[in-house]
């Protein structure tokens, strides 16, 4: 799975290198072309003008929209946790985290940031981890410089170079296993300019998880690799637990507001056909890049990929927010829920007596 | 650049070594058991590794325990915890120890429990006064492969996955309290993780451009490709683990056994 990625990203890694250096030769070259706007943005020259310490949320919360404009050094601390928890009501899993949940915590920074990012290891862990982050250009994502055993952490630094909403993991052999444990968050990187204002940020993240014992089979339940090998779910959530975002845990609107999701999917399997039941997506940052889309149904959310939505909310009542490949949303869990507050708005929906 | 941190870690281990006074006659007083010569695969393949040969040796039959850690550091002051030298045990060295030679009243049983906690050249020093060493990986990849006597498990393989999917036990067990293989050694997958001489390749590697690089990507997915047997799960941990090892880490769940050529 990652190693076209790997491969292209070595490729803008070195041009990175060779931008800083102000060797240019690169621009009248085929391989460097395209990849060159994603960094003319950045000035890699340019100092930095602060040091500032990441605000890290557990979903559905999200860090603060950023205030500065001029790019800076951030620091942030992820720490792995092993960890037993509920992955239903009578249901429990051993679950591997960035922050002691599933998903990780979300990191938000702006392009043209250096990223001094410190990734720790619980003492008590049992394995090994480590982190690959979509948004870096270099080795592994920052893997293979941030394996770490138990009880230790590594460090490295990363420069910001393209906006847009990217998944991290743990990339850890077997790689499979440390996602489909619950291994990935999001890490937002904010356009210069920033993303415009809305009402309510929120972040949701789908995981698909694989079982020895089936849905909601009651007790701690190991993971099965057989199962995943086959691709074949028990569950498929949102935030990592059966009725996370539903009920009086839906997430909280008003009609009249707009409301953006940052959507991500970790997989380690199935692709994501995310659907809000009535309404329309008025914007889709399609798979959590620039292009922006108007009016959508159903997004496409790749395994390791994300999108960013945005709604306006009409009228009052329970949205449910599903993976359109129902028998997910239906017998595997992969449903939360907005619950809209405020006055019946006739005009647009009605009720015929 | 490699080859500088190759000869550090040499002059360490001279030195570390030096700490410890052998003391003949101690071996015999703990079970060895001997494990048939065999092949052992290495776990990621590249043109450089072949199937590597072993000849028939000796092992520990249970892992070194905290009673007979405290028996080392009582008469190697040297290794005490309050005055090891950082180099070669970091400051999580015996951590669960309430002093430099004694456990906490509270924690009694585990004086029959594996020691943890102890760094790589902690565990050579001990092996060293035992007039022993530690096994190659390739020995304790062999030995660890050994049969159970009593299956109580679909497979090996379930079994030790189904030990890594659990996190660390509050209180580590005895020795001795898991299974038993073919060779009558205890506990080679199910209690602690275990050192091997050459864990991360730093020594006695005939690869000349150091191994680092072939290890990290056999537990990062680009290595993938080159992986023996893309199922082995628990062999991919634990490459993965020895892999994130330096010689002074003192870690909860990893302490060792001892191992004698014939
Ligand atoms: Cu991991």
């Amino acid at each position: 799975m990652r190693l076209p990625t790997d491969f292209s990203r070595a490729r803008t890694g070195l041009l990175a290198t060779a931008l800083s250096a102000s060797v240019l030769l690169f621009s009248c070259q085929e391989a460097g072309k395209d990849k060159a706007a994603d960094t003319t943005a950045v000035d890699l020259n340019a100092p930095l003008t602060g040091t500032v310490t990441a605000e890290l949320t557990d979903a559905p919360l999200v860090p603060k929209p950023l205030t500065y404009n001029t790019p800076k050094k951030v620091m942030v601390e992820l720490e792995v946790i092993e960890k037993v928890m509920k992955i239903s009501d009578d249901t429990e899993y051993t679950f591997w985290t960035f922050g002691g949940k599933v998903p990780g915590k979300f990191i938000r920074v702006r392009v043209g940031d250096l990223v001094d990012f410190t990734l720790k290891n619980a003492p008590d862990s049992k394995v090994v981890h480590n982190i690959d982050l979509h948004a870096v250009n270099g080795p592994g994502g920052g893997a293979e410089a941030t394996n770490v055993a138990p009880g230790q952490s590594a460090n490295f630094q990363f420069r910001v170079l393209q906006p847009g909403l990217f998944v991290y993991h743990c990339a850890t052999g077997p790689v499979g296993m440390h996602i489909a444990n619950g291994m990935y968050g999001l890490i937002l990187v904010e356009p210069a300019e920033g993303l415009p204002k809305v009402d309510r940020e929120f972040y949701l993240m789908q995981g698909d998880f694989y079982t020895k014992g089936k849905f909601e089979a009651q007790g701690l339940q190991p993971f099965d690799e057989e199962k995943a090998i086959k691709e074949q779910a028990d569950y498929v959530l949102f935030n990592g637990r059966v009725r996370s975002t539903t009920g009086k845990n839906a997430l909280q609107a008003n009609v009249g507001e707009n409301v953006r999701l940052f959507v991500g999917n970790g997989g380690p399997n199935l692709v994501s056909s995310f659907h809000a039941i009535g309404e329309i997506f008025d914007k889709v940052y399609m798979e959590g890049g620039s292009a922006v889309n108007h009016n959508v149904q159903t997004t496409l959310i790749p395994a390791g990929g994300s999108s960013v939505v945005e709604m306006s909310l009409q009228v009052p009542g329970v949205l449910n927010l599903v993976d359109h490949s129902i028998y997910r949303a239906f017998n595997k869990g992969a449903i939360a829920q907005i619950k809209v507050s405020g006055a019946e708005n006739p005009a647009v929906f009605k009720r015929s007596k | 650049m490699e080859n500088m941190k190759r000869f550090v870690w040499l002059i360490l281990l001279l030195t570390a070594s030096a700490g410890a006074f052998a003391q003949a006659g101690r071996a015999g007083a703990k079970p060895m058991h001997t494990v048939a010569k065999g092949v052992y695969e290495p776990f990621f393949r590249t043109a450089a590794t072949l199937p590597v040969p072993v000849a028939a040796f000796r092992l520990d039959e249970y892992a070194v325990t905290n009673a007979e850690f405290i028996e080392f550091v009582k008469q190697n002051p040297a290794w005490r915890r309050s005055r090891v030298n950082r180099l070669f045990a970091d400051k999580n060295y015996l951590l669960h120890w309430a002093t430099d030679t004694t456990l906490a009243p509270a924690n009694a049983p585990l004086l029959q429990a594996p020691v943890v906690s102890v760094s790589w050249f902690a565990a050579q020093a001990y092996a060293k006064w035992q007039g022993k060493r530690l096994p190659t990986v390739a020995e304790w990849e062999l030995a660890g492969n050994g049969t159970p006597r009593h299956i109580r498990f679909h497979s090996l393989t379930d079994y030790i996955l189904d030990w890594y999917k659990r996190p660390n036990p509050k209180v580590l067990p005895p020795v001795r309290s898991t299974y038993v293989n073919q060779y009558g050694l205890y506990d080679m997958h199910g209690l602690i993780w275990e050192w091997t001489f050459d864990f991360n390749s730093f020594v006695g590697s005939t690869d000349s451009r150091g191994n680092t690089t072939d290890e990290v990507q056999a537990f990062c997915a680009a290595g993938a490709v080159n992986v023996k047997d893309k199922t082995d799960y628990a062999g991919f941990m634990r490459y993965g683990y020895r892999g994130s090892l330096k010689g002074n880490f003192c870690i909860q769940n990893l302490g060792f056994r001892c191992a004698k050529s014939i």
